[in-house]
């Protein structure tokens, strides 16, 4: 193997005739060649008209939308309510709620911070209809029983997404 | 004029394994396609047009495969689209080749579709990509990934219903088993329920073997109209002819918090049940459990079979564990479900995966799989596939008719 490729990882045979060939077809072509290949994207990502939201949460307030039609109050919010296609209000929602369902993680993704654990949970925030996904800290995993009483905690530090600027704990 | 009726008359798969170092997905299409065609024994110059699955242009690294694979297989000029469903991707590339048939626009369509996730791939960027086809902008910006939302749904299955992790377990054993007799499986095994619950947590209640494997691959069919198969396939002629009788498809809300409860909540496949009602509908099913004789489901995780068992309406919601327990669902039992081992035992390649389980279901039919994992006298089956967390669902039926 010579070194005039900077990308190539290897050379090897691969591969071999199908459960179903006497004869490999392929013969000639088994000889592979790897290479060391990297994709690397980079967005100006509009958070678009939920923008509200995010913005609030810097400002340590939890928003939800509420239906004029039917009264469901949604958070994560929409835009429009997905039951009858009604331009939603924001409405301002405390920080206390109930634990749904929850779980303990062995890792998350890299861009959460790849192999520590995580828990997570659906949160029912008072006010709110629907369910909110967020990481629970500083409980016990035996402890995440639907039910568990939680509180919004506010994160002192600079992130890198504004859904880490909060988590829930229990009350 | 009467609708015409839809035959599957081949199939072809491109082995589904870890890794598959000897191709890129555009080779593995192309040999699938090429076993596809000489099972249907048909000229791949009669074929009106092909439907090409795939789900992430990221992992395969290639945007408009459809048009790569349509210049490989040597179709050009004739008509080609790609379709996308996530994980449902191969079941949805069927089900539209299915209503160009049933419309009128096509006589004979080449449906093929693959996936690159095997370890070629790292298994963080693979989880990284997936999570991309959640809720981008709230959940997987707070970490959510899909292992933990299908952990989610069957943490809430074991609250209501008393699910065991043993019964989980359960599913891993039979799928892995059955995977032993399928020479194109990526993970036959030989496990205990106690080798799956000893197995690595990776969210609770899931461990390592409840899970299944990212494997690469390729899966192809050939379907076509009736009138079309008896001039130009040699299938029609030689081998029995198995029909594709119905085709059902539902949705669901992306985000599992903003599902109503307490139905589906997050322990019901809602999606599912309709696009099953869809097509026992069309093909004349009042009965499922007793009026077929396999089925090939969704096992993306081991509590979401059997979470399908219950949507599918194999059972009543809570009744699928001890069912399974009982060998309802085994080889041998009264609807033997997962013969090809799954995406557990055989793989998950999403852009294929869906085929490959029509592939089973067609060599069941005909009698051709070996005696160990044939179903004896097997007449109508099912293929369910879902994307998401059961967010997008399709199923089929096929029937054999001598």
């Amino acid at each position: 193997m010579t070194d005039r490729v900077k990308r190539k990882l290897e050379v090897r045979p691969a591969g071999d005739a199908g459960p179903g060939d006497a004869v490999d077809p392929f013969a000639a072509f088994r000889d592979v060649e790897i290479l060391d290949m990297q994709l690397a994207f980079a967005f100006r990502h509009s958070l678009g008209k939920l923008s509200r939201f995010f913005l609030a949460l810097e400002q340590h307030v939890l928003l939800g939308t509420a239906c004029p039609v039917c009264g469901a109050v949604w958070l994560p919010p929409r835009v429009v309510c997905p039951d009858d296609l009604a331009v939603t209000d924001w409405v301002e929602l405390g920080g206390r709620g109930r634990l749904a369902v929850g779980s303990l993680s062995a890792y998350t993704l890299k861009t959460a911070g790849g192999e520590r654990q995580l828990m997570l949970g659906y949160v029912e925030v008072e006010g709110a209809t629907s369910l909110l996904l967020q990481q629970i800290r500083n409980a016990d995993a035996d402890a995440l029983v639907p039910g568990l009483e939680l509180k919004i905690v506010w994160s002192d530090r600079p992130v890198d997404h504004p859904m880490e600027l909060f988590w829930f704990e229990p009350a | 004029m009467a609708e015409p009726e839809i035959v599957l008359l081949g199939g072809g798969i491109s082995r589904f394994a870890r890794e598959r170092a000897d191709g890129t997905p555009v080779d593995w299409m192309t040999e699938a396609t090429r076993d596809a065609l000489a099972d249907a024994a048909v000229d791949h110059g009669d074929i009106d047009m092909s439907v090409v699955g795939y789900e992430s242009e990221i992992l395969a690294r290639q945007v408009t495969m459809g048009q790569v694979v349509q210049d490989a297989l040597g179709l050009c000029p004739r008509p080609s689209v790609r379709v996308e469903a996530g994980g449902g991707t191969a079941g949805a590339a069927l089900r539209t080749a299915f209503a160009y048939l049933k419309g009128g626009l096509a006589r004979s369509v080449l449906v093929v579709g693959a996936e690159a996730v095997g370890k070629l791939v790292s298994s963080a960027t693979v989880r990284e990509v997936y999570a991309l086809s959640g809720d981008v902008e709230f959940e997987m910006a707070a970490g959510g990934f899909f292992m933990a939302y299908y952990a989610l749904m069957m943490k809430e299955h074991m609250r209501l219903y008393g699910t065991t992790e043993e019964q989980m377990a359960l599913v891993s054993v039979k799928n892995h088993r059955n995977a032993r007799s399928n020479p194109f499986a990526a993970m036959p095994m030989t496990l205990t329920i106690q080798d799956v619950l000893d197995s690595p947590p990776v969210t609770a209640p899931y461990k390592r073997l409840d899970c299944s494997v990212l494997a690469d691959g390729a899966a192809a069919v050939i379907l076509a109209t009736a009138d079309w198969a008896r001039e130009h396939a040699g299938a029609w002629r030689n081998k029995p002819r198995v029909f594709m009788t119905g085709s059902g498809c539902g949705t669901e809300r992306v985000r599992l918090g903003d599902r109503p409860r307490p139905y589906p909540g997050f322990a019901h496949m809602r999606a599912k049940k309709e696009a099953a009602r869809q097509a026992y509908v069309m093909a004349g099913i009042g009965d499922p459990r007793a009026e077929l004789d396999l089925a090939e489901v969704t096992d993306a995780y081991t509590g979401a079979e059997l979470q399908s068992y219950e949507a599918l309406g194999f059972c009543a919601p809570g009744e699928s564990g001890p069912l399974l327990q009982q060998g309802l669902f085994d080889l041998g039992g009264e609807l033997p479900v997962n013969t090809s081992g799954g995406l557990i035992g055989q793989g998950g390649p999403p852009g294929a995966i869906g085929l490959a389980q029509a592939i089973e279901v067609l060599r069941q039919l005909r009698g051709e799989c070996p005696p160990e994992r044939q179903v004896s006298g097997a007449r109508r089956g099912l293929t369910d596939i879902h994307g998401g967390t059961a967010s997008y669902c399709v199923v089929s039926i096929f029937e054999r008719r001598d």
